[in-house]
């Protein structure tokens, strides 16, 4: 018997510039680790803003976890995007206050103990994305929706990364992770939504979607049903330019300001 | 745990660190310390007393004060919408309106600093080293006193914290650094002298005199100026008043705070809002 959903999309559409980003997306995000994959600017990143809020959907709905107080969302978008001039620490502090959380015991969930001091812009690309995941888990949401969490990361963090998220799956929690990573989904993931020029090509329990494209693995599903090859171990650099990377730069709402290109076979590095 | 003060008090902390370690304001303030200080000196009215002193300084503060006011502002809610932490911080029991409070408080309390701070200085030079005796705590007619420096240096904060919300205003429009630039100039330029130009222009048009002091108190600048004639100058020279009405003058400035306070507000909580809503216009056309 399926899960309750934590969240879901229904028929949840937006537009940039008149063309559909993501079109008529209907999602239901059940607990446990979703992994949202696609080719670049098949509207993933719109997809996890709209699913926690960050961008209005311009038709359909959104269904998110709420009640009276705390914080049932937690979002780490694409680019990590905290103020500098404040240390690892501090940055957790902040958050933290909001919640009532500890940010130490925050740092130490993901391996970052010993850098509670530096400042975030001296921190690598991967500590910094640990920190992100630190921070969107703070105040145990019940959806944890991560953007590329292993982005633009080596193979030992991009690992971290993941299981850093995904340990916070369990029957309450579920986590959305948009990746390219499709080793790392294969490993982590139990459902998989395969996006397609904004829509969604694929969505279910990876094993059931595996076994209905008879695929041996997320990288053969991919090539089926995202009609791509799937980036390889470790190719999950951050595209540049990818179309999907509306997220989080701006106004707020300004990084969705550019229409998205839907361009196939940018992922093929 | 968590309620308006803990959302109000956490975003203020943080702000006002970002201030504190921003070393361009520091800068700001020993530019406009300068800028007063120098402008005393070669007005020479600081060397014969308060009043004198505010004299020379009314007519550069009400470009001085906007300005420094401007430049603390015109970021302050453009920063984290456009580093993508806005949308971060939404998924946090902080209402927009904790936001804006706590940012706004916080750049409140850095013009104390970066325009109070110069600006008492120079009040406390005046008082060491003007000649005739200024040591004199009393408002009565004709007497110069440290009191009346104290009434414009309130009334400067007061101009400045209007500034700082409008110009937090405009930031939370901007898009980007540079429109936010460009808003906060013209914002500026619409602050200092669009209010006189439409007074000229009013008067102009027929308008009688002694409805000046009642329109004077309605822009900043204007309620602001009037309230030093009123309270500062005036006290001194002109004892019977009626420059401008106090109210009026004070809840002018106040009434702008809150104008750029809450438009601030509205502009974060809506805006997606109504991004959407023109992108289903757009839509529709296209179709």
């Amino acid at each position: 018997m399926p899960d309750e959903p934590v969240a879901a999309l229904s028929d949840a559409t937006r537009t940039y510039g008149g063309v559909p980003v993501l079109d008529a997306v209907s999602l239901a995000v059940e607990p446990g680790v979703t992994a949202v994959v696609g080719p670049n600017g098949s509207g993933k990143s719109t997809l996890i803003r709209v699913l926690v809020g960050a961008t209005e959907p311009t038709a359909g709905e959104v269904r998110q976890p709420g009640g009276p107080g705390g914080k049932s969302i937690g979002y780490l978008p694409q680019r990590v995007p905290f103020r500098p001039g404040f240390t690892a620490r501090e940055t957790l502090a902040f958050y933290g206050r909001l919640v009532g959380d500890d940010p130490d015991a925050a740092l130490e969930r993901v391996g970052l103990g010993d850098a509670g001091d530096r400042r975030v812009e001296a921190l690598s690309g991967g500590m910094r994305r640990l920190l992100g995941i630190a921070q969107a888990v703070l105040g145990d949401p019940a959806l944890v929706a991560l953007d590329e969490p292993a982005s633009g990361l080596d193979p030992g963090m991009r690992e971290r990364a993941f299981r850093a998220a995904a340990e916070r799956a369990d029957g309450d929690t579920a986590v959305v992770i948009a990746s390219h990573a499709l080793d790392l989904v294969d490993e982590h993931a139990d459902r998989v939504a395969v996006l397609r020029r904004g829509g969604v090509a694929a969505a279910g329990p990876l094993d059931r979607l595996l076994d209905d494209h008879d695929a041996a693995d997320a990288r053969e599903l991919y090539r089926v049903v995202a009609g791509e090859p799937g980036t390889r171990a470790g190719d999950e650099d951050e595209p540049p330019g990818d179309g999907d990377e509306r997220g989080g730069e701006g106004d707020g709402e300004g990084d969705d300001a550019e229409p998205n290109v839907h361009v196939t076979g940018v992922s093929d590095r | 745990m968590t309620g308006p003060l803990v959302g109000v008090a956490t975003v203020f902390r943080r702000e006002l660190a970002t201030v504190v370690r921003t070393p361009g304001y520091a800068v700001l303030a020993a530019g406009l310390l300068v800028a007063v200080g120098g402008l005393l000196a070669a007005g020479g009215g600081g060397a014969t007393g308060f009043v004198p002193a505010v004299v020379d300084l009314l007519l550069p503060t009400e470009a001085l004060v906007p300005l420094a006011a401007v430049v603390l502002g015109y970021r302050a809610l453009l920063a984290d919408g456009a580093s993508g932490e806005l949308a971060v911080i939404r998924t946090y029991p902080v209402r927009v309106g904790e936001y804006v409070a706590g940012v706004l408080l916080a750049r409140t309390v850095a013009l104390v600093g970066v325009v109070g701070v110069p600006y008492a200085a120079v009040g406390v030079g005046v008082w060491l080293t003007a000649a005739p005796d200024t040591g004199i705590f009393a408002t009565h007619a004709g007497i110069d006193s440290p009191l009346l420096y104290l009434r414009f240096l309130a009334f400067v904060l007061l101009l400045g914290a209007a500034y700082v919300s409008l110009a937090a205003a405009v930031s939370a429009v901007a898009a980007s650094r540079r429109s936010a630039v460009a808003l906060g100039v013209l914002a500026l330029v619409a602050g200092v002298l669009g209010g006189d130009l439409l007074l000229l222009r009013s008067l102009g048009a027929g308008a009688s005199p002694a409805s000046i002091p009642g329109s004077l108190a309605l822009t900043p600048n204007g309620a602001f100026r009037g309230l030093t004639f009123e309270h500062v100058i005036g006290v001194a020279f002109a004892p019977e008043g009626g420059f401008v009405s106090t109210g009026r003058a004070v809840g002018s400035l106040v009434g702008w705070t809150l104008l750029g306070a809450l438009a601030a507000g509205a502009t974060l909580a809506y805006g997606r809002r109504v991004d959407a809503a023109i992108e289903r216009v757009r839509s529709g056309l296209a179709d």
